[in-house]
């Protein structure tokens, strides 16, 4: 058994140790916005924060993410609010068919957090592991870009 | 991807760790950042019946200064630990620089050294800086521990000289005693989330009248091995170069092209990639040179 801590909340979980994070996320705790996408670290669709810090998490064993606090999209919005970004991507057309969204909205996240007012090339350097698979990078930087100044 | 079935083990200490793979030896595999091991695990290239993670070791995902030796680094320190440490930043710069460009930001935050040395692929990113840099890694099994240059380490692709019950404890990089500096440029099709072309690192140090005491440049993806390039070290050794713009660099930078053994692929020809490792060789070594001046 392991104890996962999702985005502030305690999961008791019985689950097989060849268990990827994102299956476990997905199909035990039906948090379904990370995405499975390649299944090996080239695409970021499965991009959660561990501990602050954005990572694949289909190259994660669930069982290595115990003892660390795991953030999904799920976590970003307060008391039905959006988060800032979220509400970004939405007002910038950043969102296509929305795959890639919740990794580029997380690594974007990740960025702010540690550098609040990062230029073009910090952002772009940010979201480098992250692929859209409609090619919309340029509105997905312009909403990050509007966030950042706001901070 | 699915990953295929096997045990799991988290042992919290490097002699527990020893012990349980002395057991299973080649039936097991240890896992540090997952970034190489669950790839090949999913594509099916692997499927070790045991699994060892050294994750819930201590102690073994930092970078510290060590009296007298020199800094050891962790193998489970990450490629974004080593990007981003000040203590790296300031004394080996190189690897910072290697370590920036590998993967991507998402990979980097759980890719670790001591991974990207085992997998040995000719394309590593930290492997050039750290074999410019004199690394020495240290190996244990039930024999008891040995240390050995970084040079020896390599073997093959994906092949080393780590036998299948030693587990990689530590990363040893000697203390460097004059003014130093080291460049690393990797060449690829893209920024993020590229096997390189060619990359090459360098490293110069000064001798007090101003002549180069020492220098190493080493090359991946041009061999099959990440490969350092002694002719490289005897031309530029003694010499008082003029500024960066002395033509010994250039004559060091091709002895350098004339080292790699490169091979076509999908990637690039033998002959682009020849003659970018003098291209790159030579940029390098001047970039680290006008640092030198600068410190000078």
């Amino acid at each position: 058994m392991i104890t996962l801590n999702v985005n502030d909340r305690e999961y008791d979980l019985v689950i097989p140790v060849n268990r990827t994070l994102t299956q476990v996320l997905r199909e035990n705790l039906k948090l379904t916005g990370t995405k499975q996408g390649c299944g090996v670290g080239d695409c970021g669709s499965c991009t959660i924060l561990m501990d602050g810090r954005p990572v694949n998490s289909c190259l994660v064993l669930a069982a290595e993410a115990e003892g660390h606090k795991i953030e999904t999209i799920e976590g970003l919005s307060e008391e039905g609010q959006l988060h800032p970004l979220q509400q970004a991507f939405v007002e910038h057309g950043s969102i296509q068919c929305g795959f890639c969204s919740p990794g580029m909205i997380l690594s974007a996240k990740a960025l702010l957090d540690k550098n609040p007012s990062p230029g073009e090339t910090e952002i772009r350097e940010a979201i480098s592991g992250n692929l859209c698979r409609c090619t919309g990078y340029q509105k997905i930087v312009d909403a990050i870009q509007s966030v950042a100044k706001k901070v | 991807m699915l990953l295929p079935k096997f045990d799991y083990h988290a042992p919290t200490t490097i002699d527990e760790a020893c012990s349980m793979l002395g057991h299973y030896g080649a039936k097991a595999k240890i896992l540090a950042g997952g970034t190489d091991l669950l790839v090949h695990m999913k594509k099916r290239l692997l499927s070790p019946e045991q699994i060892i993670s050294l994750n819930k070791i201590e102690g073994l995902k930092e970078a510290f200064s060590q009296n007298g030796t020199g800094l050891v680094l962790g193998p489970l320190s990450t490629a974004a630990y080593l990007a981003d440490s000040r203590l790296i930043q300031e004394r080996i710069s190189v690897l910072a620089q290697g370590a920036s460009r590998l993967g991507s930001p998402l990979i980097r935050n759980r890719a670790t050294v001591g991974g990207n040395l085992i997998t040995a692929r000719p394309a590593s990113d930290l492997a050039p800086p750290l074999l410019v840099l004199s690394a020495k890694v240290t190996l244990k099994g039930p024999r008891g521990e040995r240390t050995l240059p970084l040079e020896d380490f390599f073997l093959g692709p994906g092949q080393t000289a780590v036998q299948a019950d030693e587990i990689l404890t530590k990363i040893l990089i000697p203390n460097i005693q004059g003014i130093s500096a080291g460049a690393y440029i990797k060449l690829g099709t893209r920024k993020a989330l590229e096997i390189s072309l060619v990359n090459t690192a360098c490293f110069l140090e000064l001798a007090q009248d101003g002549s180069i005491k020492l220098a190493r440049v080493a090359l991946g993806a041009v061999a099959p091995i990440p490969l350092l390039t002694p002719s490289v070290s005897k031309i530029l050794a003694g010499v008082k170069p003029k500024n960066m713009d002395d033509p010994v660099f250039r004559e060091a930078a091709r002895a350098a092209a004339q080292e790699s053994k490169p091979i076509t692929d999908h990637r690039g020809s033998a002959d682009y990639r020849r003659y970018m490792v003098e291209i790159l060789t030579w940029r390098t070594l001047k970039n680290a040179y006008s640092q030198l001046m600068e410190k000078v």
